[in-house]
């Protein structure tokens, strides 16, 4: 097994990484928001777009996605013609995993700019995220000369992450380190977590917590990062820390992820009285945002209603919802998941409390 | 902000994107050089420099090598640099901008500390330096720009869209005595470089001149061999002293042919291709630094005119380099399209939100934000 914290240490000794603060970058990431507020052009527009969409996933604020997809269908509207904006609106519909919209915008930009590179790496993107993995490498193949060596290496990263090939998606995580030569510490970070949520699905959560404090390092405010550390903390039995983390998280943050979390580890714990309050906050957000952004959520409401929202049946529909939206490995296992906690005489496995009143 | 989104990699550091460079004899003292680093084009509030960027203002002495066609210029050996640091800004205790510290290395080995924002800047004998947020002093309507290279038609309105109007950026301005300060001259070629700090800086974007990267390298399509590539990254990485020659003539066949595409819209031919089948501006355009005449007093307009006079054979009546206030646009419109052989091109926006000023830090205060503002 290879020993992370080794890897990085040894990293960090061939080339330390010049990076901004993360709080600088933060700063001048809004400061980059506000400063187009108003004045866009239609590539500041698309500019935008992205800076809000980073800054979502940064930070984790649906808020955000929803702002850029507004933008992005505004862009469209008074653009028909105009290839950044249907790309700009793809990616917003691949955020709120509505990737037949994605696809069918992107073929609007084929029909536009049929050689536009960075389109054909957003499709290769698109493809990973529903499962066609074959489909998403040869896409991206075809366009593998057009992006920077970091940027190939992070995304072939992620491709075998998701498929479960671990060394090979560690290797190109590392070449992407190696070879990243800018100054924002957003990249580096946004891999390193996606390197942890591997490790974290392998059940490897010493791997897991060294990714996800070397993502905190470069952006201290990088609130997934955050929330799938604490996840760990918990998981190797340091409750305390984790709660820590996620007080913050679920006070400030509109994703329920984080109130989901600290319900079931209070639940753990036996603090049932505060895990039901955290647990009923979390429920009527998921029903929210399920009401309004059904795919994008499906996943982690399943996994909320199947765990400590403790409504199996609930966790099934979103289950299956999931997995016709896409049909990756870890969708599947959610679904099997949910059909055992549906089976007779079955609980769910982290379930805290009585089930919530509809 | 001539520069400003001048290569894809710049957009990921925004602290680091250099969209203007100014260089001027100080308006308010004739002993001193002024040079200027605007930054963040369009930066809003909260906006910082990088704690993990040299801000790098490089400054040779400079021959006139060659008058006339072949007008050129001969940057001595010897160089002064003045770096610049920032630190990671303290806690900002509710306020909008957060309070930075920074400091100038100088060429003497003197470091000269400030604090961000603060209009007196850091003095240390004979060297001021400001930084900080300011209203940004660049004004052009892009949109026109843009049409006139997709519809090949000179598009500028009588009444322009400023771009700019109201925006911000973070500037760094140093007046200095030069002659205590600078060997050789008085003429000194200026470029400004933004380098990722470590054992081993590595140089992220530079800038001389203005709107070479932007309005005179941007565009594609004119160009019949690297139609597809984007040159800017790559420009952005070479020493603007030292161009390597394994890509100096991507860069030359880019530049003359969207230089060619300009001089052809006002539908004359005011700069035959030479007989190596060059514009006769790509050369000296390529000696992509600001070059400043430091003995001679300051002139509002003063753009290019070293160069000029070169080219005609004449002393030069103005110090060159850049003023803050100096409509570049027109200017460079005017060059590019008829040489100075017809009605000068106007671009219809002749002024920003707020002129710069003659005395220090020159630049007009940070305007507010748009929604205050409204």
């Amino acid at each position: 097994m290879t020993d992370l914290s080794e890897t990085f240490a040894l990293e960090r000794e061939l080339r330390p990484l010049s990076l901004t603060d993360g709080s600088i970058a933060l700063l001048n990431l809004q400061a980059q928001i506000d400063g187009l507020k108003g004045h866009c052009t239609s590539v500041e527009t698309a500019t935008l777009i992205d800076l809000l969409i980073l800054r979502g996933l940064i930070l984790g604020r649906i808020s955000d996605y929803e702002r850029a997809a507004q933008l992005a269908n505004r862009q469209v509207g008074a653009a028909t013609m105009d290839a950044a904006a249907y790309m700009a609106r793809a990616r917003t519909h691949a955020v709120f995993h509505r990737f037949a919209e994605a696809l069918n915008d992107l073929d609007r930009v084929d029909r536009i700019a049929p050689h536009d590179a960075a389109a054909k790496r957003e499709r290769a993107a698109i493809l990973q995220a529903q499962g066609r993995f074959d489909e998403a490498l040869s896409t991206y193949s075809a366009v593998i000369d057009s992006v920077g060596q970091f940027e190939r290496a992070a995304a072939l990263a992620g491709l075998w992450a998701e498929r479960g090939e671990v060394d090979r998606a560690q290797r190109f995580c590392l070449d992407g380190l190696r070879c990243y030569r800018g100054i924002s510490p957003f990249p580096v970070a946004l891999l390193e977590f996606q390197l942890g949520v591997m490790w974290m699905r392998e059940a490897r959560l010493g791997e897991a917590r060294t990714c996800f404090e070397a993502a905190i390092r470069r952006v201290p405010a990088y609130a997934p990062a955050q929330g799938h550390l604490a996840e760990v903390e918990a998981d190797l039995g340091n409750p305390q820390s984790a709660l820590a983390r996620l007080y913050p998280l679920a006070v400030s943050s509109d994703d329920p992820d984080y109130a989901a979390q600290l319900a079931r580890i209070l639940g753990e714990m036996g603090w049932n009285d505060e895990s039901s309050i955290w647990r009923r906050w979390a429920a009527d957000r998921y029903d929210e945002l399920t009401a309004t952004h059904r795919e994008a959520f499906a996943d982690h409401a399943a996994e909320f209603w199947l765990g400590v929202g403790n409504d199996p049946k609930k966790g099934l529909c979103f289950a299956t919802l999931n997995l016709e939206v896409r049909k990756t490995p870890r969708a599947r296992e959610l679904l099997a998941q949910a059909l055992d906690a549906n089976a007779p005489g079955a609980t769910s496995a982290r379930c805290s409390g009585a089930a919530l009143p509809n | 902000m001539s520069d400003h989104f001048s290569g894809p990699r710049a957009l990921t550091d925004p602290a680091a994107d250099i969209s203007d460079v100014f260089a001027f004899p100080a308006p308010d003292d004739a002993q001193q050089l002024v040079v200027v680093m605007d930054v963040f084009g369009k930066s809003g509030p909260s906006a910082v420099f990088s704690d993990a960027v040299i801000y790098r203002f490089r400054i040779k002495p400079v021959d006139i090598a060659a008058t006339g066609p072949e007008a050129s210029f001969a940057p001595s050996e010897s160089e002064i640099v003045f770096d610049c640091v920032f630190d990671v800004p303290r806690d900002t205790g509710g306020a909008v901008r957060p309070v930075q510290h920074g400091r100038c290395l100088t060429p003497d080995g003197r470091t000269v500390s400030f604090r961000a924002d603060d209009e007196n800047g850091g003095v240390d004998d004979g060297v001021q330096v400001f930084a900080g947020q300011r209203s940004e002093p660049f004004f052009l309507d892009v949109r026109m720009i843009e049409k006139t290279a997709v519809t090949g038609k000179l598009s500028f309105k009588p009444k322009g869209s400023d771009t700019l109007y109201g925006t911000n950026i973070l500037a760094i301005v140093i007046k200095f005595d030069w002659r205590k300060m600078l060997k050789g001259g008085p003429l000194f070629a200026v470029v400004c470089e933004t380098l990722a700090a470590g054992k081993r800086p590595v140089r992220i974007e530079r800038v001389g001149r203005p709107e070479i990267k932007n309005v005179s390298m941007s565009f594609k399509m004119f160009d019949q061999v690297n139609r597809d590539l984007e040159i800017r990254d790559l420009y952005n990485s070479e020493d603007a002293f030292d161009l390597k020659p394994d890509y100096f003539d991507t860069y030359r066949v880019r530049l003359n042919a969207n230089l060619a595409f300009y001089d052809g819209l006002d539908g004359k031919v005011d700069w035959p291709f030479d007989g190596h089948g060059n514009h006769p501006l790509t050369k000296l355009l390529l000696a992509d630094f600001l070059v400043v005449d430091a003995s001679m007093p300051f002139a509002e307009t003063s753009y290019f005119d070293v160069e000029r006079s070169m080219r005609e054979g004449r002393p030069h009546t103005t110090p060159g380099g850049r003023w803050l206030n100096e409509d570049i646009m027109d200017f460079v419109f005017t060059l590019y399209v008829n040489g100075g052989n017809g009605p000068p091109v106007n671009d219809g926006v002749d002024a920003p939100i707020a002129w710069s000023s003659k005395t220090f830090p020159y630049l007009a205060p940070r305007n507010p934000p748009k929604g205050a503002a409204a």
